[in-house]
């Protein structure tokens, strides 16, 4: 006769489980967290610097309301800061978006006609080293609007980090798989689809990822030039008017939780797209 | 043949930083006939690759052109196809896809049914239905390269090319890939190039074995037919006659670039010392009996006692490396057949190589002998032996070592005045002196002709018996002789003096009966001969050293000094070189009178035994009388080839001489 027995530990809670596995994880972040809060509120406190520490933002009433109504809206350029945030993001996504298409294409070509090459990168290379704000003068002016230009400050600097990793990439095919290509005679739509994208796959991302924190540091950039627009970068410059420093530092806090989610959603992108071997 | 692919004076050149260029192939003419498997072999870098790549065109020529039936090759395509070493799979398609990729390209206009069938079924011929959809990672070496060749042949090429197919796989997978593929071949008839180091595997798979030179300008060092037929089993082939032949002359070979290109990279100084123009040199011998006068001459120190002081005797296992040794100048001078100098002048090797000698080192010392299978089939003598060769129908072979050695042209004498045609009746086969006794015992020839110490050895273990001694057929005649390159000569006439003195007062010393004893104990060594003391007999006076039951035959005296014996005669130069002619071996001179002035540097010798207090020594002038009762005068040797009754036609030809 059998008797069978359970592990106890599968019996246990599943949420105590998790905690057990993950708790080295989880834990030393969250200290990090907290010394740094202490230390900021230490230094605040001996008045090292003029900034209100943790505890006054949360007294703060302004300050209050915007953590914990980020969706509130009144109108006009009176909104929470989720919705500041998205209507960036919103630009973000759409000059990020161009810049991808046009980036892979032109890298494509780059990478593929030495000639190309030789003639665009002494242009992309001087281009590349213009500041993100020094293009919003020229944007503004250019386009004569607001959100275009936003959307194209944003497109020019992310853009060369796509362009050059790509085209590095498409360099970067083996001689072998070219060889394949050559000795099949493969047509341009097979060669693209079956050995190029696949092969400059892991150098797109690579690209691709770099250029996400850069749309974003742009766009707070772009719009704290560009008045009278809802998007969290003018929301700061507003604030900052005002003299409404927690709400910066608020504002402040979402940009950096929004950067990070960015670049973390890119990476695992890439890795379920392209397995690591 | 019909000729399928051309490749025609073709070459490449690679520009170098700095505006000069690396000329990596040079000159290389090569035709394939529809069907063949034909494998390229060489050292590294010697452009085997390269030129496959021409052949795919994958590269181009810079110079001559490549065509696949007619047509230039330009560009790469799928009729072409080629297997890469490193195996060229997508990593992120299955083993379906990656078929499947060149199916659907190349086969477009098949409907996909069929297609999906053609990839199906390639896939099974190597054998990986198991792994239709895994991905290459999850695959090993040996898998993807079937893959590969899956691949390839999926596309039905004209041309099949392979770039190291098998280099990067475990000896095991290896060879039964290498079936594997042979068998397709031979099954599909598909034309195929291999590229491939492994000497193996090239004799193995290929019909044809193309041999390149080291680089750079490498070029076409050779080609061999392999004539083993196929279907080809590993097993089988390996017992075939010819596998150990085409594996040793692909090795020679190989072997044989590398000295090349460690000669070329010494750049020898020439060293000049004691009013002598070059006292550094490299000495060629094949280990013999007859080698004696150079051991002595190294050993007892004759040569530093000319002044000499840096000879260095380089052992060659064939006659062949002797001539290429010369050929490719990194030896000096060398021992050589009597036949040699003749034979390189006349051009034996293809083109004239005009070579000289003042000294002959021995006489006699040869003998032919014939398996035990054939004494115990009662043959005794040369009418016996025609008789078994007539009654027995199968194919008899005899070795010889080179086609310029006495012994061949003794062997040929001797069937040819019995009725034997020596190329019809049986088949004369080159082969290294050392390694006839084995050859003789496995069974793979019947008899040979060579100098001792072989034919005593043959006798002694049982395996053979001296059927004629070379003093029966022509007691006295050249053995061995000192050859120079007429150009070396040219440069070095001290030095050839001094060469010349030093090895004649070592023959004067072998001569000698009181040294008989040393003289064996010293080229028995392992440096010099490398055998048993007891088989090196010099002028033995046991004439029953050579039979098998009972005594049988006079043993061969090796003669090193004395009257006749060491000055080079232009009448034996001269019947040498008509017996070439008759064999159609090399053309005979037309401009015969000055060609044998040449090649018998008689002033040369004369000089040296004054010079040594040695003038006595002579020479007579007369015929030559052969056993079969004819004779040879120098004064008309084309009257003397006319008259002859076995004999291929010969041909007559002017040969440049060097101006001095």
């Amino acid at each position: 006769m059998a008797v069978s027995y359970r592990n106890g530990k599968n019996n246990s809670n599943p949420l105590l489980k998790f905690w057990q596995e993950r708790r080295g994880d989880i834990l030393p972040p969250l200290v990090g967290v907290l010394l740094f809060l202490a230390v900021w509120q230490l230094i605040v406190a001996i008045g090292l610097i003029r900034l209100p520490g943790p505890y006054q933002i949360w007294e703060d009433q302004r300050a209050r309301n915007l953590i914990l109504y980020p969706f509130y809206d009144r109108g006009g350029l009176d909104k929470g800061l989720a919705l500041q945030t998205f209507a960036s993001l919103t630009r973000v996504a759409m000059g990020y978006g161009l810049a991808a298409v046009v980036g892979i294409a032109l890298g494509i070509l780059v990478g593929l006609q030495p000639l190309a090459n030789k003639m665009l990168d002494p242009i992309f290379q001087f281009l590349r080293m213009v500041a993100p704000l020094a293009w919003v003068p020229i944007a503004l002016v250019a386009l004569q609007q607001n959100q275009p230009a936003a959307i194209f400050v944003i497109f020019i600097t992310s853009v060369w980090p796509i362009l050059i990793n790509t085209a590095e990439g498409v360099r970067q095919i083996p001689q072998d798989y070219i060889n394949v290509r050559r000795v099949l005679r493969l047509s341009t739509r097979r060669f693209f689809t079956k050995i190029l994208f696949p092969s400059a796959l892991p150098y797109i991302f690579t690209g691709l990822r770099i250029a996400i924190g850069l749309a974003w540091l742009a766009i707070i950039a772009a719009e704290i030039v560009m008045s009278g627009i809802v998007g969290i970068g003018f929301f700061i410059w507003d604030a900052y008017q005002q003299n409404y420093v927690s709400e910066i530092i608020v504002a402040v806090f979402y940009i950096g939780s929004v950067g990070l989610l960015l670049d973390r959603g890119m990476a695992l992108l890439q890795r379920w797209i392209v397995p690591e071997k | 043949m019909s000729s399928f692919v051309v490749v025609e004076q073709a070459g490449k050149t690679f520009p170098l930083a700095g505006g000069k260029e690396y000329i990596a192939l040079k000159g290389i003419d090569l035709e394939i006939a529809k069907g063949e498997y034909i494998s390229l072999i060489g050292h590294s870098g010697c452009g085997k690759s390269t030129l496959l790549n021409m052949i795919a065109g994958l590269d181009t020529t810079t110079e001559g052109v490549v065509t696949l039936e007619g047509q230039y090759i330009r560009k790469p395509g799928p009729e072409k196809m080629v297997v890469f070493q490193n195996y060229s799979l997508l990593p992120w398609l299955t083993v379906h896809d990656n078929v499947a990729l060149a199916v659907d390209e190349v086969l477009g206009k098949l409907p996909p049914k069929e297609r999906e069938e053609v990839i199906k079924h390639y896939i099974h011929m190597v054998g990986l239905d198991h792994a239709l959809d895994k991905l290459p990672t999850q695959l090993s070496g040996g898998m993807k390269q079937r893959v590969a060749i899956a691949r390839a042949l999926a596309v039905r090429p004209k041309l099949l090319l392979l770039d190291e197919p098998f280099g990067a796989l475990d000896a095991l997978t290896r060879g039964n890939l290498q079936e594997k593929l042979i068998a397709i071949c031979e099954e599909t008839q598909t034309t195929a190039v291999m590229v491939t180091h492994d000497v193996d595997e090239a004799v193995f798979m290929s019909d044809r074995i193309v041999m390149l030179t080291n680089g750079p300008a490498s070029n076409i060092g050779g080609i061999l037919t392999v004539d083993i037929p196929r279907p080809r089993h590993r097993l089988e082939v390996i017992k075939h006659p010819s596998y150990y032949s085409l594996r040793s002359e692909i090795l020679y070979f190989l072997n044989q670039q590398k000295r090349v290109k460690k000669l070329r990279a010494r750049k020898v100084a020439v060293v000049p010392r004691h009013g002598l123009e070059k006292v550094n040199l490299e000495l060629g011998f094949v280990p013999l009996t007859a080698c004696a006068p150079l051991a002595i001459a190294q050993e007892k120190g004759f040569f530093q006692k000319h002044g000499l002081d840096e000879v260095n005797l380089v052992r060659e296992t064939s006659w062949r490396g002797i001539a290429d040794g010369l050929q490719y100048g990194y030896l000096d001078g060398a021992q050589m057949p009597s036949g040699m100098p003749m034979w390189l002048t006349l051009g034996g090797l293809g083109k004239n190589l005009s070579t000289v000698t003042a000294l002959t080192m021995t006489r006699n010392g040869n003998a032919i002998t014939l398996s035990r299978k054939l004494y115990d089939s009662g043959v005794y003598s040369l009418s016996d032996f025609a008789r078994y060769l007539k009654e027995t129908p199968e194919k008899h072979r005899m070795g010889v070592v080179h086609p310029a050695s006495m012994h061949n042209l003794l062997l040929r004498y001797w069937l040819a005045s019995g009725g034997i045609d020596p190329d019809r009746d049986v088949e004369l086969k080159i082969i290294p002196p050392a390694q006839m006794v084995v050859d003789l015992k496995a069974g793979s020839i019947d008899g040979f002709c060579v100098g001792e110490p072989w034919n005593f050895r043959a006798a002694s273990e049982g395996a053979g018996f001296t059927i004629a001694t070379d003093r029966e057929i022509w007691d006295g005649h050249p053995g061995k002789v000192l050859g120079v390159r007429e150009d070396w000569a040219i440069a070095y006439p001290n030095t050839h003096i001094a060469l010349v003195k030093a090895i004649l007062e070592a023959c004067v010393y072998c001569a000698d009966p009181n040294h008989a004893q040393e003289v064996a104990e010293l080229i028995a060594r392992k440096e010099f001969v490398g055998t048993k003391r007891e088989y090196i007999q010099l002028g033995s006076s046991d004439l029953n050293a050579c039979n098998l039951e009972t005594p049988m035959r006079e043993y061969a005296h090796h003669l090193f000094y004395g009257t006749n014996i060491n000055r080079p005669s232009r009448t034996e130069h001269l019947w040498q070189a008509a017996q070439m002619a008759r064999w159609g071996d090399v053309p005979f001179p037309r401009n015969w009178v000055e060609v044998a002035e040449r090649v018998c540097q008689v002033g040369v010798f004369s000089t040296a035994a004054r010079e040594i207090g040695l003038s006595e020594i002579t020479y007579g002038k007369g015929a030559i009388h052969l056993f079969d009762g004819a004779t040879f005068s120098a004064d008309n040797p084309i009257e003397y080839l006319q008259n002859l009754q076995i004999e291929r036609n010969f041909t007559l030809a002017e040969i440049p001489l060097a101006v001095r």
